[in-house]
């Protein structure tokens, strides 16, 4: 698959990939390797060519199967993309909304939470130390607060897949490896979470079991280990 | 730099006058044919204006030929009609006037956001829908208030509901193009990430782009409400009640005494509800 913006700027160059369901993936490269958008177009937000299937359905094809891959995943990004005018409580319900029937609507909108999320909400929220702030509007929370509440919003719902743009940035050490651990340790074998987790932190990308490395929109490496020959060529330019 | 360039004398010789006889140095022709078209630009505009001047009859002679009446005017200006009668008609007047203003936003707000959201871009209503509602919306604001007002009192009659109904229908035209500009001047980020969960249109709507453009609508309608009651002093001129209709009745009546009483209520009123949603604007954090 290929990804071109107007102006000819080829984000991501005649990528080929094959990610299992279950994997856990760290997408390493610079900024403008073309994470981002390959992330952004499993999911049919950016017009591609040639052919992306997750789950077997096509998120650019009919209006069902995109709803289906986008209702199936959970989304982290960087920078902060929370509602600041609404508490972080609906802020974190807010990746569910696609399922919420009529008595969740009016659950969530007079500041409580749906009966199906309630005690997973609870129990992330106090796994990510944001029980606290559910209450408060997203205005008031600190950047590292609002960061994990887009983590709970994205694990909330036991999502099939879980994209991760930078998901620790913004975060202290101690916060930022859990929240890695949470995307690491996401799912269960009876309900297993595809976890694609785009970094530029080497760091991050050593902790899961496989590692792709962008560079220029395309794919500069796939394996397990990350070595100084390797960073090299990601970051450096030098054949890995 | 060339090394010719670097030999070159420096300031440059200024080349020698022009010997008598010799032929005169060309002068571009572009420089005064737009000074010529900026002097024809200038003469057209002061035709138009004293054009305009003369069509109007506008002139000093007229202002002192009506001395006598101006006079007059001034005269009963400077003695308010203070009886106690008096004052009850103006308070009962301001009330109503409040009342048209207050009945036309509840009306026009519903209608007007739901345009707004019907309008705006972002929220994503299907282009027919979108098309419809943003010509029904430039009709609605098209029509001036006043010929609305005209068109209710022919239809339902003189009174305070045809004020009201009129300023609704206009209201909600304004609001529309209004409010859907609100919305989309949100940022787009929190829309996307709502989006890419599968949520749809409306639900998006309701969860990440009403909540964002809340302050400005917030304020959009204070100051909608600010507008009517403007509106409403107006329009009672053509009977739809208010005060408007009173300083109709004063002004038809030469009785300056009243009217110097029913312009110090109207400006006294629109001064207060200046202030009130003001301080009501500060509260909710929007612009002032």
């Amino acid at each position: 698959m290929s990804v071109e913006f107007p102006g000819g700027v080829r984000a991501v160059d005649r990528l080929t990939l094959r990610i299992a369901e279950g994997e856990r993936v760290a997408l390493l490269g610079p900024s403008g390797a073309g994470k981002s958008t390959l992330l952004r177009a499993l999911l049919g937000a950016v017009p591609v060519s040639g052919r992306v299937r997750v789950g077997g359905h096509d998120p650019h094809g009919p209006r069902r199967a995109a709803a289906w891959i986008r209702s199936g995943t959970g989304v982290v990004r960087q920078g902060n993309d929370l509602v600041l005018g609404v508490s972080g409580r609906l802020n974190a319900l807010m990746g569910t909304a696609a399922t919420w029937r009529t008595r969740d609507w009016l659950r969530a909108l007079t500041g409580q939470i749906p009966a199906p999320f309630q005690s997973q909400l609870e129990t992330l929220a106090a796994q990510h130390g944001i029980l606290g702030c559910l209450r408060q509007p997203a205005r008031e929370l600190s950047g590292g607060q609002r960061q994990r509440v887009a983590l709970v919003r994205a694990l909330l719902g036991q999502p099939r897949l879980l994209l991760a743009d930078e998901p620790t940035s913004g975060l202290d050490p101690v916060t930022a490896a859990a929240a890695v651990d949470a995307l690491r340790t996401a799912g269960s074998p009876a309900r297993p979470v595809t976890v694609i987790v785009a970094t530029h932190d080497l760091a991050v990308a050593r902790q899961f079991p496989r590692i792709l490395a962008m560079r220029d929109g395309r794919l500069a490496y796939d394996g397990a280990t990350l070595d100084e020959s390797v960073t090299a060529g990601i970051y450096r330019g030098d054949q890995p | 730099m060339t090394p010719e360039e670097l030999t070159r004398p420096w300031p440059p010789p200024t080349p020698k006058p022009a010997e008598r006889g010799a032929p005169p140095t060309p002068v571009p022709s572009a420089v005064p044919r737009r000074r010529l078209l900026r002097w024809a630009a200038v003469g057209a505009i002061l035709v138009l204006l004293v054009w305009s001047v003369q069509g109007t009859g506008v002139s000093v002679g007229a202002l002192i030929d009506g001395r006598e009446g101006g006079l007059h005017l001034v005269r009963g200006f400077l003695h308010p009609d203070l009886s106690a009668a008096f004052l009850a008609d103006v308070g009962s007047a301001v009330l109503q006037t409040v009342q048209i203003s207050l009945t036309g936003l509840l009306l026009a707000a519903p209608l007007g956001l739901a345009g707004a959201l019907l309008i705006a871009g972002n929220v994503g209503a299907p282009g027919w829908l979108r098309g419809s509602a943003r010509a029904g919306a430039a009709f609605l604001r098209g029509v001036p208030d006043l010929l609305w007002a005209l068109l209710f009192v022919a239809t339902i009659g003189p009174g305070p509901a045809a004020g009201a109904l009129a300023i609704a229908v206009h209201g909600a035209g304004l609001l529309a193009k209004l409010g859907a500009e609100q919305l989309e001047a949100i940022d787009p980020a929190p829309v996307e990430a709502v989006r890419l969960t599968g949520t749809g249109r409306a639900a998006t709507a309701v969860l990440a782009i009403i909540p964002q453009a809340r302050a400005g609508l917030a304020s959009l309608l204070l100051y909608q409400w600010e507008c009517n009651l403007r509106t409403s002093t107006v329009i009672g001129f053509v009977g739809a009640g208010g005060i408007g209709q009173e300083l109709a009745i004063s002004l038809r009546l030469f009785r300056y005494d009243e009217l110097s009483t029913l312009i110090l209520a109207v400006l006294a009123m629109i001064l207060l509800v200046d202030q009130l949603s003001r301080v009501i604007r500060r509260r909710m954090g929007a612009a002032t």
